[in-house]
């Protein structure tokens, strides 16, 4: 598998400079990911040699469960920086849609109502988003940081703070099968992931919709100066994140067996952690959703080595933290790296 | 002091290469006290940044520096302060909200002996500082509230009040009113006198021959020669200069003008940074549109291509249009082409197909899903016709040149086949040879029979191309000439004051 699969632009990075002939590379690159990836295979080695669960079928399937949700907000983020934009309100909103499911179910309503109230919650809360940036233009920052505690806020009073149980309520079972069932030994999670993970690579690559996004946050004035409606694009960044984080709350749910009114506080930083290692920059116009697939595992295998090896999950932030400024760290020092022999070849030609 | 042995400063063999561009290539050079030097080429020659690298903003990759025969790096911009070595750029850097005074004696504000500030002084030596320069304004004011022209004064006057022992003139004319300017020429006279050595940087010809005792010229980053002043003829410099006779340089066509391809009748915009416009172009036609910085010209082209919101009305090809964004523009058949290459024109960490295919966005999908193998396919000739030159059509479009960058902005607007292209400063930060091949290109387009508005502030290049030249002043249109036999102090003389030369008239 060629892992430069949503940007062309990382695969022939390494390309000379100007002028120069062109060195076509035929063998498998794996581009900007190369540091992650290896720091991957490396730690997953240390663990498979070290814990013998590591590498069962069942530790597997574990590890994507337990990070879909983070693998969600983490796609919708993945579009949102690439764009250019910014979302904190992402783990507020898959609270609120959450408790929405949540009430839902305990309302009764037939499973199809029930499983389609926190996508349409999702994109309700992405459009008012989308429409208060682009059209009422206020700042993102000021739109998702608003967001952020007013999402956090709904979820609390809805269910006066504590958690509505769903289990035994009639249009559970769908969505307990959902994220919990399997086909075979498969866990239907897992072929859900990969397909929306397929489904986020082919808009990014092969759609309109994905190239404009990528020159809007690339540069934003030449974007709208050949015609690309920047007002419409944020509309609908917003309405794939709001999207992600209803998909991310249903699948909380089914997890939980309940919908939570408090989330986990550090998923927002998780998930946005998981882009930026996974090659997106944070200054928008680059990246993809490979990266952030391998972001996601690198930080779930980590966490899941840690819990195997008896560590206090007390140091998980502080080796997130560690791995996000050292991965992004790398990624700037290569691209220095790149410049510097770049310069050396211009000096040459020149 | 003008006899002592070594120069004030020597440069020897300077290199200095930025990604994609070598901007300057093994370049010596004296300036000596009491000297006003010409450091002269075309716009991307170098010389902006070998002023940088004396004044500190940059380092060289290569070479040595000599400041009275002592080997001397100036890391940084306040260490050729304290050398003696001042700029002063067409870029202001004043700070607004603080007063005249305040501006004149930033970073060296004299103290009372109890370390605060010394405002009666400070006013004192302002005022000083103002008189000897006959500027009339009163050292409280804030900078803001001035004009620009009175801004520029007063970094003049902070130049000059500080004792320094080089001065650099960094295009420092180019916004200034004649009057003014001859204030600054005779200030540098008298700076001269002191002692004081002068880096001028200019392309006008009369500013040179009137004040300067030697010329460096560059090209593409190359020392071209020094040569002695007035002796030198202008054509000779001029040579020096684009390397080449100026007919072969801007290319040639063979076309009539035709029908009437774009009117444009009262266009403006509310903020009065464009007042009301008419005028017409043929197709087969390039109309030059001259004008300072702030004239309005640049909002002409911003208003044409949707980047700004305007009124009035616009006809392309005999039907009104209406351009209230820029998408309208580019169905209504105007390709824009903005100054601000790097701001507003390219998708920096994108690559150069992806650059190039903004030329077709929209068109080229089924459902919202890309063909991309026939983008593939259009991308590729378009970089052969247009003369792209990349080691891969996959790499990163700031690894190109700025020239190559350009060729692709020029192109994609060119491949989308509008009636009226508008190209606002089409050549600004290219090399050369690369501003050769832009203008081979759209004599090419007009050939065809395309209309082109050609926004420029690089005279030159306006009377080498166009067919007609319009010319701006505080906003609005003061004259149109004819380019046949125009010469650019004319065109010069109406940008500068609003009125054609008595003269000239």
């Amino acid at each position: 598998m060629t892992l430069v699969e949503s940007d062309p632009v990382l695969a022939a990075e390494t390309s000379p400079a100007d002028g120069a002939p062109a060195r076509r590379r035929p063998r498998l690159s794996l581009g900007r990911f190369t540091g992650v990836v290896i720091a991957l295979l490396a730690v997953c080695v240390y663990l498979a040699l070290t814990q013998p669960v590591f590498l069962t079928w069942g530790n597997i399937t574990n590890i994507v469960a337990s990070n879909s949700v983070i693998l969600l907000l983490a796609l919708g983020a993945t579009f949102v920086i690439i764009g250019g934009g910014f979302d904190l309100s992402s783990a507020s909103a898959l609270s609120a849609t959450g408790m929405v499911l949540g009430l839902a179910l305990q309302a009764g309503v037939p499973a199809w109502v029930a499983i389609a109230s926190p996508i349409l919650a999702g994109l309700a809360i992405g459009l008012v988003q989308g429409v208060l940036i682009s059209y009422v233009k206020i700042s993102m920052i000021v739109v998702t940081l608003g967001f952020m505690s007013i999402l956090a806020s709904f979820a609390l009073i809805v269910n006066k703070g504590a958690t509505i149980s769903v289990y035994g309520t009639p249009g559970f079972d769908p969505v307990y099968q959902f994220v919990n069932g399997t086909i075979g030994p498969v866990p239907v999670l897992m072929i859900f992931d990969a397909v929306v993970i397929l489904a986020a690579a082919f808009v990014l690559r092969y759609t309109a919709f994905g190239r404009s996004l990528f020159a809007m946050g690339s540069n934003q004035e030449a974007a709208r100066l050949n015609g690309i409606n920047i007002a419409t694009m944020v509309l609908f960044v917003f309405l794939i994140a709001g999207l992600a984080a209803g998909l991310a709350g249903m699948v909380s749910v089914g997890r939980l067996t309940g919908a939570a009114a408090v989330s986990d506080p550090t998923l927002l930083m998780t998930a946005i952690a998981a882009v930026l290692i996974g090659g997106t920059a944070f200054t928008g116009g680059e990246g993809g959703v490979l990266g952030t697939m391998i972001g996601v595992l690198f930080l779930g295998v980590i966490q899941n080595g840690m819990t195997l090896s008896e560590i206090p999950a007390f140091w998980q932030g502080t080796v997130n933290g560690a791995i996000l400024i050292l991965a992004v760290g790398i990624g700037v020092l290569r691209d220095r790296g790149i410049r510097l022999r770049r310069r050396a070849i211009t000096t040459k030609v020149g | 002091m003008t006899d002592s042995t070594a120069p004030f400063i020597r440069l020897t063999g300077i290199s200095k290469s930025f990604p994609g561009v070598r901007a300057l290539d093994d370049v010596s050079l004296d300036i000596n006290a009491g000297e006003v030097h010409s450091l002269t080429g075309e716009n991307g020659s170098g010389k902006s940044t070998l002023a940088k690298i004396v004044n500190g903003t940059h380092q060289p990759d290569a070479g040595t520096v000599e400041i009275d025969g002592v080997p001397t790096v100036i890391t940084k911009p306040a260490k050729a302060l304290e050398l003696g070595i001042v700029s002063i750029s067409q870029e202001l850097t004043l700070a607004p909200s603080l007063s005249v005074a305040e501006n004149i004696f930033l970073g060296r504000m004299p103290r009372t002996r109890w370390g605060t500030v010394d405002w009666d002084r400070c006013l004192r030596d302002a005022r000083a500082v103002l008189d000897d320069l006959r500027v009339h304004v009163n050292p409280r004011t804030a900078v803001r509230d001035l004009s620009l022209e009175l801004q520029q004064e007063i970094e003049i006057a902070r130049a000059i009040s500080s004792n320094a022992r080089l001065l650099i003139l960094d295009e420092a004319t180019s916004s200034l009113s004649e009057a003014a300017t001859d204030r600054l020429l005779e200030i540098v006279a008298e700076q001269r006198d002191r002692g004081v050595g002068v880096l001028m940087i200019s392309h006008r010809m009369p500013e040179l021959y009137r004040s300067c005792s030697v010329a460096s010229v560059l090209r593409d980053g190359r020392l071209m020669g020094t040569v002695p002043l007035p002796d030198t003829p202008e054509d000779a410099l001029v040579r020096l200069m684009v390397g080449r006779d100026l007919d072969d340089y801007f290319g040639s066509r063979d076309v009539a003008p035709d029908a009437v391809a774009l009117k444009v009748t009262d266009l403006h915009t509310l903020d009065g940074a464009l007042l009301p416009t008419s005028f017409e172009v043929r197709r087969g036609e390039i109309l030059g549109v001259a004008g300072l910085v702030g004239s309005g010209k640049a909002e002409l082209g911003m208003a044409l291509g949707g980047a700004i919101p305007s009124r009035g009305t616009i006809e392309v090809a005999g039907r009104e249009v209406a351009i209230t964004n820029p998408h309208q523009a580019v169905s209504s058949g105007v390709g824009y082409v903005p100054d601000d290459r790097k701001g507003q024109a390219i998708l920096p960490n994108r690559s150069v197909a992806e650059n190039f295919a903004l030329a077709w966005r929209g068109t080229l999908s089924t459902l919202g899903v890309l063909r991309v193998r026939r983008e593939s396919a259009l991308v590729k000739d378009g970089m052969t016709r247009y003369g792209v030159v990349a080691a891969h059509e996959n790499v990163r479009i700031s690894t190109l040149s700025g020239g190559n960058q350009q060729k692709v902005v020029l192109g994609r607007t060119f491949a989308r086949g509008c009636a009226v292209f508008v190209l606002s400063e089409p050549t600004r930060g290219i090399d050369v040879g690369s501003k050769s091949q832009v203008y081979a290109l759209l004599q090419e387009q007009v050939g065809k029979g395309a209309a082109v508005v050609l926004i420029s502030s690089e005279l030159p290049e306006i009377l080498g191309l166009a067919d007609r030249v319009i010319v701006f002043h505080r906003g609005g249109v003061h004259a149109e000439f004819a380019a046949e036999g125009l010469d650019e102090e004319t065109v010069a003389a109406v940008a500068v004051s609003g009125r054609p030369r008595p003269a000239a008239a």
